[in-house]
């Protein structure tokens, strides 16, 4: 039996200070010195120890706080006031949202689950995948001795298509080549984000994970050079549609990837030319009247596509379409034509947490790209400082090679954990089967609309006069 | 080592100073650069002499607090309290020979409320003619 796919990870800490969600307030002018908050209340001993930190201005005692709220309420003047910090409800925007940051920092940080106490407290539905319930109701029945156990349940994806049906000759042989295709462990894909403060090292960090974990690195085609073309293996060189590329340096290349533009029947060709032995990748924006292009693409020699969405996930022309929309849209359209199996569909776009993934999968995706996911790993802040020329406040480019390889390799060992729950309390053994399962989750707009869609429209017949 | 023509303030501001947002920060950090270090604030009360005084040690020439107008504050008299800190702050450096105004506060006014752009504005204007801080750390000592 092959051995176990699994992701070793090891704890890696902040650099900077993360921002935390409250902040005390401490009001000292009366305070009595009972030293009640310091020696009885505080089960965590943060007021025993305080530290300043002066290149942040963040004082221990927010940042170590709980949020329990003894202090506050067993304070005999009641002197000590809890407030939200203004730094953290800074963070992100609508659809990184600072929970969303905070917690892919402790995932990067330590490569465990996030864990919550006191019950889920957001909001009964919401947009985009927040609209979607997934089936938990295996989860009576875990598997014997956990995610880890004896039942090996697999995250791997295959990419490449497979040929729909063989052709022989009179005399029994095979008429066509075979497709060729690779498997990933992971159905997760690295993609270089569009902005961030990035030096070498931190792209040699991001290949170095993810050559550890077998999946890929998506990056620009130029960015390759020195120190990581020797992890090409790893890489998916992102061609650009104005400039061809001569291909040189690039031997060994096992995925490519192309723009959806004018001329991708041209740039297809060439690569194909120069690289006969590599899948080629052909990226889709989520736009109106994506699944014609999609349909173009499928008859020729792009075996996977690639859908993607804005950073916030949404379609690049209409906010009102959510990327699992689209990847929906694209799935249901190529079973309906009977050739879902020979293309890889791949989602990207506002991919934020675990659960994004298995989310888009029940959709109809193979596997997720996560680009943000990625640099929020390293501690940013989604700021957007660097895309105005100020400094990055947690200098990302400073990071060592190492230690974002360490990040990366810990987000992901944290979300193949939770993608194992998932499927595991859903009953599913394997990723490839989730594909597509939409059985496994309820939608709440179909739900709203089965539910209460007819209460507006009068039968005929009972018209009130 | 801050030079005459670059000083460094640092400033920590209440959070409900009028368009102190993170927008407004960050315009007010591509304008001023180094020069100056934003810690914007749950309530001015959360500033502690501690604070103000590892600014002054560490990276700052000078620390100023914006706070809410007198009976504005949502936590009835937090600017107050953080005045009361302030006054204590420069009583403690004019005591060891260091010029009390390198630590201020700068209430908001309640009849013509500024932003927190012009009032930093008005700071950095009085804020140059500072000399470096003796009291900075040096680089390696």
């Amino acid at each position: 039996m092959p051995a176990k796919y699994m992701i070793h990870t090891r704890a890696a800490p902040n650099r900077f200070k993360a921002p935390t969600k409250s902040g005390i307030i401490a009001w000292w002018e009366g305070c009595l010195g009972c030293l009640h908050c310091v020696k009885k209340q505080c089960v965590y001993g943060v007021y025993g120890s305080r530290d300043l930190d002066v290149r942040q201005m963040i004082d221990s005692i927010d940042n170590q706080c709980m949020g329990c709220l003894r202090c506050v309420q067993g304070c005999p003047r009641e002197l000590i006031h809890k407030s939200m910090n203004p730094e953290y409800e800074a963070l992100g925007d609508s659809h990184w949202t600072p929970e969303i940051i905070s917690s892919l920092w402790y995932q990067a940080e330590t490569g465990k689950i996030p864990v919550s106490g006191g019950g889920y407290p957001g909001p009964f539905s919401g947009p985009g995948f927040d609209s979607m319930w997934t089936d938990m109701s295996e989860i009576v029945r875990p598997t014997r001795d956990g995610i880890h156990g004896r039942e090996y349940i697999s995250t791997g994806i295959d990419m490449g298509g497979t040929s729909g049906h063989l052709s022989f000759s009179n005399s029994g042989d095979l008429q066509d080549n075979l497709p060729f295709g690779l498997d990933i462990p992971l159905p997760i894909i690295l993609r270089v984000p569009s902005f961030g403060s990035l030096s070498g090292d931190t792209i040699k960090g991001w290949a170095l994970a993810a050559k550890e974990l077998g999946t890929f690195l998506a990056l620009p085609v130029d960015m390759i050079t020195g120190e990581l073309v020797s992890f090409r293996e790893s890489l998916i060189p992102i061609m650009s549609p104005i400039q061809p590329h001569s291909g040189d340096g690039l031997e060994g290349v096992r995925l490519v990837e192309v723009p959806w533009g004018e001329n991708w029947k041209e740039i297809v060709k060439r690569i194909k030319e120069s690289h006969p032995s590599a899948l080629i990748s052909c990226r889709v924006p989520l736009v109106r009247g994506m699944v014609e292009k999609i349909m173009s693409l499928v008859d020729s020699d792009v075996s996977i596509l690639y859908l993607e969405g804005t950073a916030s996930g949404r379609a690049i022309d209409d906010n009102s379409i959510f990327i699992k929309d689209g990847i929906r849209q694209t799935h249901l359209a190529l079973v309906e034509r009977g050739i879902r199996d020979e293309v890889t569909l791949l989602a990207g776009g506002g991919i934020a947490m675990a659960e994004h993934a298995a989310k888009a999968i029940i959709c109809g995706a193979d596997g997720v790209v996560i680009d943000f996911a990625i640099l929020i790993a390293l501690e940013c802040r989604m700021c957007r400082r660097c895309t105005k020329g100020l400094p990055c406040p947690v200098e990302i480019d400073r990071a060592e090679q190492s230690w974002v390889g360490s990040r990366i390799t810990n987000l992901l060992g944290a979300w193949h954990n939770q993608l194992l729950e998932v499927m595991g309390a859903m009953g599913i053994r394997d990723v490839r089967r989730l594909r597509g399962e939409t059985g496994r989750a309820m939608f709440f707009e179909d739900l709203d609309r089965s539910t209460f869609g007819s209460l507006s429209e009068v039968q005929k017949g009972y018209e009130l006069e | 080592m801050p030079t005459q023509s670059n000083p460094n303030l640092a400033l920590f501001y209440c959070q409900h100073t009028p368009e102190s947002g993170e927008g407004d920060r960050q315009s007010l950090e591509a304008k001023y650069g180094k020069s100056l270090r934003l810690f914007p604030m749950p309530c001015s009360s959360r500033i502690e002499p501690i604070h103000l005084l590892r600014a002054l040690e560490e990276f700052a020439d000078a620390a100023y607090v914006i706070t809410c107008p007198e009976g504005e504050c949502r936590y009835s008299d937090g600017n107050l309290r953080a005045r009361k800190r302030v006054q204590r702050v420069r009583e403690a450096i004019a005591s060891i020979g260091l010029k009390g105004d390198r630590v201020g506060l700068v209430m908001n006014s309640r009849e013509n409320p500024k932003s927190l752009a012009r009032l930093v504005d008005e700071i950095m204007v009085t804020f140059t003619r500072f000399e470096p801080s003796s009291m900075l750390k040096v680089p390696g000592q």
